[in-house]
């Protein structure tokens, strides 16, 4: 009776020093291939952590079986990882899988799912997980966005819209910078003339005041960006911004924390009631 | 995350029409707006979809592995994308079961001495064509 071939991962484990330590690797690649694609970094990176490993075989093939997304190789190497190392033998290798996928900065909704994942496969429970993911990500375990939902998108445009207004405003600031030392050099070499011909220095110099003066909507605008909103909201959605933020600013929520965080919380309050009572005068 | 594509009743690779169609026959409609705002723009189908299939792999591997009733699995995304249990069985106890099969295979060929066997049987084999040989040209 013949028997079916042997995949090229359960060869590798076969033939591997430590299977746990084989089974491991795979899930780190797989953890660096559900972005979509393995950049030369991510290879340079899992190299370095290979290094630590007892596998005993060549790095490349694992790879290569992680960035097709072998589902079948992939349930033997968690297969391999919950016989092997459960509960805190696991922790060793749930923090590089933490480090691996916070590279980055952020950490991506599929990495909030593999993650999860791995914690539930090795019997760590959620509060040991979160525990062990702020050690080592120095953030706290948050749950991951949803993308099936409109507020997802409309808060990532939001996102964008601010970054880009940011980074016109830092253009407009330099130009207005560049503008006033032009126009400062412009004035003093007119007090040059002014010592010379005695008039019109006076002129100049309140023009040189009102560049500096915010155009007009500026408080406006800061007003709504303390309330979170866009220019151009209209009363309800400012009374609703309002609202939210009120409680969830209110002092009275912080009492139990202590008074440093009252005193914190009020401030912010006072902030949020001030420009809400500004906005609802002007509009 | 929800599982759109079965919300609507249509299959991930549905083209944009087909979605449109769904959309437009779907009763619910918050789930409506959300499928509108996230599948009928390009760039954000994209972006899901890749989320999805992640998804629907981990899916597969709870279900396989037992983990559907984990502690993180929890909420719209254990509703939407756990599977019922399918009937392979565990890979480890396959490989296993694939691993004593060729042992006891290579062990009985080393027990009838395989290579001389065979090299016998492949003397006898020469002798007899040419016996037969003998014959027939006789």
């Amino acid at each position: 009776m013949p028997i079916a071939r042997f995949s090229p991962f359960e060869l590798l484990l076969l033939k591997s020093r430590n299977q746990a330590d084989t089974a491991g690797l795979l899930l780190l690649a797989w953890v660096l291939a559900s972005k979509g694609h393995l950049a030369d970094a991510d290879r340079r990176r899992l190299t370095e952590l290979a290094r630590d490993f007892r596998h005993g075989h060549e790095l490349e093939p694992i790879i290569e079986i992680a960035a097709q997304q072998d589902l079948g190789a992939i349930q033997l190497a968690a297969e391999v990882m919950q016989k092997d190392c459960c509960g805190e033998q696991a922790y060793p290798f749930l923090r590089q899988v933490i480090a691996l996928a916070v590279a980055d900065g952020k950490l991506a909704s599929a990495h909030h799912h593999i993650l999860r994942f791995l914690a539930d496969l090795l019997g760590v429970s959620p509060s040991e997980f979160a525990q062990l993911f702020a050690e080592v990500a120095g953030k706290e375990f948050a749950n991951p966005d949803d993308p099936s939902r409109t507020g997802y998108w409309q808060a990532k445009e939001r996102h964008r819209q601010q970054q880009e207004h940011q980074q016109q405003e830092r253009q407009r600031s330099q130009d207005r910078h560049s503008r006033e030392r032009h126009s400062h050099e412009r004035y003093s070499s007119g007090q040059q003339h002014h010592q010379r011909s005695g008039t019109g220095g006076s002129q100049r110099q309140h023009r040189h005041h009102s560049t500096q003066e915010p155009p007009p909507g500026d408080r406006t605008r800061r007003a709504l960006a303390i309330l979170g909103l866009e220019p151009g909201a209209s009363r309800s959605e400012i009374r609703k911004a309002y609202r939210r933020l009120a409680q969830l600013h209110h002092p009275d929520r912080f009492f139990a924390e202590g008074e440093a965080m009252v005193a914190n919380a009020s401030m912010r309050f006072q902030k949020i009631k001030k420009a809400y009572d500004y906005l609802m005068q002007a509009s | 995350m929800r599982d759109l594509y079965k919300r609507l009743g249509i299959t991930p690779q549905a083209s944009d029409s087909d979605i449109a169609t769904a959309i437009e026959a779907c009763e619910h409609t918050a789930l409506k707006a959300d499928a509108r705002t996230v599948l009928s723009v390009k760039s954000r189908r994209e972006e899901y979809d890749a989320l999805h299939a992640t998804l629907c792999d981990i899916g597969l591997l709870r279900a396989r592995l037992g983990l559907t009733h984990g502690r993180y699995w929890q909420d719209s995304v254990a509703n939407d994308f756990s599977l019922p249990p399918d009937n392979t069985c565990s890979q480890h106890d396959e490989l296993i079961g694939r691993v004593t099969h060729a042992v006891t295979l290579h062990n009985r060929w080393q027990r009838w001495r395989g290579p001389w066997s065979m090299a016998g049987l492949l003397a006898v084999g020469i002798m007899l064509g040419i016996a037969l040989c003998h014959l027939l040209l006789r």
